[in-house]
């Protein structure tokens, strides 16, 4: 029916202007990473029972790139930061 | 060279027009179509930091010209029409800085007014806009419905909302729909 | 006026009757009444049959729990089944009929069920059903359905409309009763921006058949008062005949508004019900107590109703439940309905009171029997008699009505929708919501407080501390504490002995005895019990029945209910109407139409058109005497390429790619090459997911040394966006890149076919000969004399010599009538997409038909566009897999029939000539078909084994759909013009 995330730039916003693509925990491997690397980052994802970082995009919003910091149980969001910034607020 | 004339079509020239819904409350609204003058869309490069002085010498003085909607984001919007030269010309302002995507004909803005115009945006979008909360000048970028659009407060009982000229019949007509039960006049040509 | 309804008293506006029907016949009630407190008015007692045994069924309580009187209210499309009685206002035009009974309420023949019912008991489908297999669904489903059930819904579609809304508040308070109207006024008070929103359609809850003083004003001067402060301040909103169903994530909560459900003449231009998302930063639940029935023998035999329901009707609607009243209760509220029915002159036969001590203060006339039951009560449609037994031998008296009260259950269900769970507390013999959930508060008798004073200071006490918690200090609570003298008693869950059926769970009937089948049979664990017995199912989800049935399963298992729990609690805490839902989504509301620039130069170029996602495009363009579609895109492909055609691609997404750090942004994007794009050329581009696999295609421009513009196909113009932003955001935002989505900018047109120079070079202002701007080329130009500024893009999709004009979206329609004009002395025609797709695949140029989600560049031939020196691109990494480098992979290859007269259709498979099909034998599929006029001859793209190296075999295809082989030859997916003459031309 509803819930509300915290855009960093915008405030308060329903999921509807979201698009959610998934873990956030993940990083991108070098170019020359060993094929094991990649394909843990391409096809192996954890799920989590609690806290989870994924990434969210507001689509009908700032366009921003967004990390969620949310709940999987009781989806308590814990923090919102835009993910270009990951590297300066971490 | 072929001989024509260079016609502009309006982007809500096949929308309908009139008064439609409740015939009379004292909390009409009005839903116009607003000239379809400029929308530049204004992008500040990586690490540009306080762009709004230089974003308003680009606007053309109107107190809701400039619209943030995001991060080093801005739509700056008027009722004149501007040349490519005098695009160039604004560009080359923010050069460095800032870019400009020219969106004059991609976004089509439609005025709202009228005592109920809180009440039936209510209907569309999440944002509150309380006037406390959202005062003359402040803009939304936010879903209507089904429909992404640009939200601003133009007064006390009036706001601009701005939309992908592809959508712009389609939320027109959503409007009117939505301010039935106030009464609504609606006039698609400027 | 009935002999039910007392002359005088009630909440009634007795100056305006209202007309209505039930089961066709006509009745009167008034101003005031539910529609089951005007049917008890006219002494219509009996309302409906029961789910399983067709038991006569009576008015059992005053609100949302009701099980019984569950009716159908409308007409035509606007016939709304299961509605319950006790919550329908009553309004002049109003038509109701009662439901599972057949033919009719007052004789039904189902009632016969009554007779079977040992065998229909706990279990029943899973036990009497069982075989024969076949008998299940043609026999026993028909039947049972046929049988069991609510109210039928309509086919004709609903006349009305609906709507959503968002609201923002400080403080919602859900339930205008004692502690509801205490908080929201210490709210509004303190300056909060409060939303009330209560169920009834007069706010007041309890105080509305309340006959308690308070200090010194009545409860109704109380809520008159304080009604009128609250809609005096500007930041309180009362949401009146709105039900709060829901409490979701970030602190909203659903709540659906009956705005028009309450009159028979429906004004089109409002919505008759709304759905609210009330944002509230607090939220304080006073949504009261639900009061719990006794366990006896016929406790369900019309007659028969809840203390507090009996109060309200008497108070608020002057109903006389009877002329000879007995009360059954465990608590002290029977009392309260005692003193008000002799108050209004009415007779008490006796106060049967199941606690041994009984009450102390009584002072009225009835005869109190402390330490009492009823064990039994008597009648068939109405009750004519009770046996109560206290000690010795039963003794039984005459009543025609009675009144029980097994105490009460605070109100939580909506403080469990995210996952809490109740808590039982033996103090108060109840399930309590936690108290530490975050952003609701629990307030009045919800929370287990009893005394209406104690209710008021609650409410505004705790309103107090949640704006103090806000930040709003300058509150104070407007009523002052009081102590609740309220005393608990112990429960009663059931009356032992009881002869007839005594039911605990009234809309499914379940009955005592089905509990302890269950519990004897393995399953007493309460979800499972739910599930064998029915036992809290359907619309009212156990409101009433739950609490007795925990209790009489923990009996059973001798354990305490703490132990056993309760069933989850979800939204919606009353059932919802699906118009409500859908809101206005329906019809040409569905979902937005986009239209391009040119939709209208289209329409009168008489188009027909074909929905692409939410985009209207131009499929052909039809002639007069063209009777098949075939037949239009025919000719628009043989005139596109003998002479010249126009088409709208003004639906390809478009970007605007700026920053000083595009060009490497780009770079790492696509597979191939394009750091060292020169400004005014276009490049095709492939775009590759992480895996490997090709995402989308298009065409970037340089147009400046920082700016770029793309343009993807229609289907990805959004997920291409989102995917350019996320790269540029989330994994490399050290680049300077930024993006604007310039889609509905341009209007976007393709003039292709050996004139089409000649056609555009009268537009252009420009120089456009092949010497001045070649294939690929890329440019601002200026048109008609200045007039107008485009873009020129030299690039082709049909194989012709081709281009694409950008111009400013609101000038598209007339430079469309202007090529049009121009081109006519060359013959040009409009054309759809239906012949962009015959052209693309004469030419073998690919699109997500190919693009598929399982190909890789070299599949499609496009190997040596994946640049080997590139350090990094998307997709470069996973390319190098074992898997993508195999040399059976399925790659692009062209096919057609051997005999030009015989087809094949796109997704049959490919098999080697003369194989029987089988998963071993597949060699592939074919991904894109047409009819070629060309070449007169359908032809084929197809991804195939080996493809590249298998041109000039003979297959077989296959379509298993149709039963069809046809007899093919492979071949270069290029069918015409191989040199590419004619696109240098």
């Amino acid at each position: 029916m509803a819930s509300l995330i915290a855009c960093p730039h915008c405030g308060p916003r329903p999921k509807e202007e979201f698009t959610v693509r998934g873990d956030a925990g993940i990083t991108r491997p070098a170019p020359d990473a060993r094929e094991d690397a990649w394909y843990a980052y391409v096809y192996l994802r954890d799920n989590p029972r609690g806290r989870h970082k994924e990434h969210w995009h507001h689509t009908s919003g700032c366009r921003r790139w967004l990390i969620v910091e949310r709940d999987t149980v009781t989806h308590a969001v814990y923090a919102v930061t835009d993910a270009a910034a990951q590297g300066e607020t971490a | 060279m072929v001989d024509f004339a260079l016609v502009h079509r309006p982007a809500l020239a096949g929308a309908k027009s009139g008064s439609f819904g409740a015939p009379a409350t004292g909390n009409r609204i009005t839903l116009a179509a607003l000239p379809e003058g400029h929308v530049l869309q204004v992008l500040g490069s990586k690490g540009s930091a306080g762009l709004e002085d230089l974003i308003r010498q680009i606007a053309d003085g109107n107190q809701t010209a400039a619209r943030a909607y995001g991060p080093g984001q801005w739509f700056v919007v008027g009722d004149a029409t501007l040349s490519p030269t005098e695009i160039a010309g604004k560009a080359a302002l923010l050069s460095g800085k800032a870019s400009i995507a020219e969106q004059s004909h991609g976004r089509i803005r439609i005025g709202m007014s009228g005592g109920s115009v809180e009440a039936v945006l209510a209907k569309g979008t999440a944002v509150d806009l309380d006037r406390a909360k959202f005062p003359v000048g402040r803009s939304a970028m936010t879903l209507i419905g089904h429909i992404s659009a640009l939200i601003t407060r133009t007064g006390d009982e009036s706001f601009e909302v701005m939309v992908l000229r592809g959508f712009a019949e389609s939320l027109w007509d959503e409007l009117i729909q939505m301010s039935l039960e106030f009464g609504v006049d609606a006039r698609a040509t400027v | 006026m009935s002999s039910f309804r007392l002359s005088k008293g009630g909440r009634l506006d007795r100056t305006k009757p209202l007309d209505f029907t039930f089961d066709g016949k006509p009745m009167q009630g008034l101003a005031g009444d539910t529609l089951a407190s005007a049917l008890l008015a006219n002494g219509r007692q009996l309302v409906g049959r029961s789910f399983k045994y067709h038991r006569p069924r009576g008015i059992l309580t005053a609100g949302a729990a009701e099980p019984n009187a569950l009716v159908t209210i409308g007409e035509g499309g606007r016939t709304e089944a299961n509605t319950r009685a006790t919550l329908v206002e009553l309004y002049s035009g109003l038509t109701a009929r009662s439901q599972n009974r057949w033919p009719s309420v007052d004789f039904d023949l189902g009632a016969v069920n009554s007779l079977l019912s040992p065998f229909l008991g706990a279990g029943f489908y899973y036990k009497t059903f069982m075989w024969p297999a076949a008998f299940w669904e043609k026999v026993y489903e028909p039947i049972i359905r046929k049988a069991a059930g609510l109210g039928r819904a309509t086919y004709e579609p609903d006349p009305d409309s609906y709507e959503k809304c968002w609201a923002h508040c400080d403080l919602l308070v859900i339930g205008a009763g004692p502690a509801g109207l205490a908080a929201a006024l210490t709210a509004g008070r303190a300056g909060a921006r409060v939303i009330l929103a209560d169920e009834g359609f007069e706010p007041g809850g309890s105080l509305l058949s309340e006959t308690a003083v308070v200090g010194d004003k009545s409860a109704g001067d109380l809520l008159a008062q304080t009604l009128a402060e609250l809609t005096s301040l500007p930041n309180v909103r009362i949401f009146s005949r709105t039900t709060v169903f829901g409490w979701y994530d970030g602190n909203v909560f659903g709540a659906v508004e009956s705005v028009q459900k309450n009159t028979a003449t429906v004004d089109p231009n409002r919505p008759v019900e709304r759905i609210w998302r009330i944002a509230a930063k607090h939220a304080i639940l006073a949504s009261g107590a639900e009061e719990r029935p006794l366990v006896f023998g016929g406790n369900d035999i019309p007659g028969v109703m809840m203390a507090g329901a009996m109060r309200s009707y008497l108070n608020r609607q002057a109903i006389a439940p009877g002329k000879e009243t007995v009360i059954f209760t465990n608590d002290e509220s029977g009392y309260r309905t005692a003193a008000d029915l002799e108050a209004a002159g009415l007779e008490v036969a006796a106060i049967v009171d199941a606690r041994a001590s009984g009450a102390s203060s009584w002072s009225g006339r009835a005869p109190v029997f402390p330490g009492a039951m009823v064990q039994d009560a008597k009648g068939g449609k109405a009750l004519t008699s009770v046996t109560i037994l206290k000690g010795g031998a039963p003794v039984t008296i005459n009543a025609d009505a009675l009144a029980m009260s097994g105490g009460w259950s605070p109100i939580i269900h909506l403080a469990c929708h995210r996952g809490a769970r109740p808590v039982w507390s033996d103090a108060k013999a109840a399930f309590l919501a936690p108290e530490t959930l975050d952003g609701l508060t629990i307030a009045g008798s919800a929370a287990g407080v009893g005394s209406l004073e104690a209710c008021l200071a609650d409410g505004a006490g705790k309103a107090t501390s949640a704006l103090q918690a806000l930040g709003l200090s300058n509150t104070s609570a407007a009523f002052a504490p009081a102590t609740d003298t309220t005393i608990v008693s112990k429960p009663l869950w059931y009356v032992r002995g009881a002869k007839g059926k005594a039911f605990v769970d009234y809309q499914n009937d379940v009955h005592l005895k089905d509990l302890g089948l269950a519990v004897s049979e393995g399953y007493g664990h309460v979800e499972l019990a739910k599930r064998y017995t029915t036992n809290g199912m359907a619309t009212d989800q156990g409101k009433l029945s739950n609490i007795n049935a925990i209790g009489i399963l923990a009996e059973a298992r001798k354990v305490s209910p703490a132990d056993v729990g309760t069933t989850t609690f979800r939204p919606f805490y009353t059932p919802l109407s699906f118009g409500a839902l859908t809101g206005a989504s329906k019809g040409k509301h569905f979902q937005p139409v986009r239209k391009s620039p040119l939709h209208d130069w289209a329409k009168k170029n008489g188009a027909v058109f074909v929905e692409t996602g939410l985009w209207y495009r131009s499929s052909w363009f039809p002639k007069a005497g063209e009777t098949t579609w075939r037949e239009s895109v025919d000719r628009e492909v043989l005139n596109v390429r003998k002479n010249a055609g126009i088409c709208d691609v003004s639906t390809l997404g478009k970007i605007e790619i700026f920053g000083k750090d595009a060009a490497e942004f780009l770079n790492r994007i696509y597979c191939n090459a394009f750091l060292k794009l020169p400004v005014g050329k276009a490049r095709y581009g492939l775009m590759l997911r992480e895996d490997g696999m090709i995402y989308d295609d298009g065409t970037t421009s340089r147009l400046d040394e920082s700016h770029f513009f793309m343009t993807t196909t229609t289907a990805y113009a959004a997920g291409v966006m989102n995917h350019l932003e996320f790269c540029a955001q989330a994994l490399w935002p050290d680049l300077d890149v930024q993006f604007a989505s310039s889609t509905d900018q341009w209007a976007q047109i393709a003039v292709a076919g050996p004139k089409s120079r000649m056609i555009l070079q009268t537009l252009v202002d420009e120089d456009i000969s092949d010497a001045a701007f070649p294939f690929l080329g890329a440019k601002e130009v200026s048109l008609c004399g200045g007039t107008l500024t485009g873009r020129l893009f030299r690039i082709s999709f049909s194989g012709e010599l081709a281009y694409e004009l950008a111009v400013p979206a609101g000038y598209g329609e007339a430079i469309a009538d202007a090529i049009m004009e121009a081109g006519k002395p060359h013959g040009i025609c409009p054309y759809g997409v239906e012949a962009l797709g015959v052209m693309r695949i004469e030419k073998g140029h690919v699109t997500h038909s190919e693009i598929n989600g399982t190909v890789i560049p070299s599949d499609l031939g496009f190997a040596k566009m994946v640049s080997a020196t590139k350090p990094d691109f998307i997709g470069k990494a996973m390319l190098a897999r074992e898997g993508m480098v195999a040399d059976d992979r399925l790659s692009l290859v062209g096919v057609k029939p051997l005999d030009p007269a015989t087809t094949f259709k796109t997704g049959s498979h490919i098999l080697s000539d003369g194989a029987t099909p089988s998963l071993e034998n597949d060699q592939g599929y074919v991904s894109s078909s047409c009819y070629s006029p060309n070449l007169g001859s359908t032809i084929g793209l197809a991804l195939v084994k080996h493809g590249p190296k298998r041109h000039g075999e003979h297959v077989t295809v296959w379509n298993d759909l149709k039963n069809e082989y046809t007899k093919a030859v492979l071949c270069s997916p290029v069918f015409f013009d191989p040199e590419n003459g004619k696109l240098h031309g």
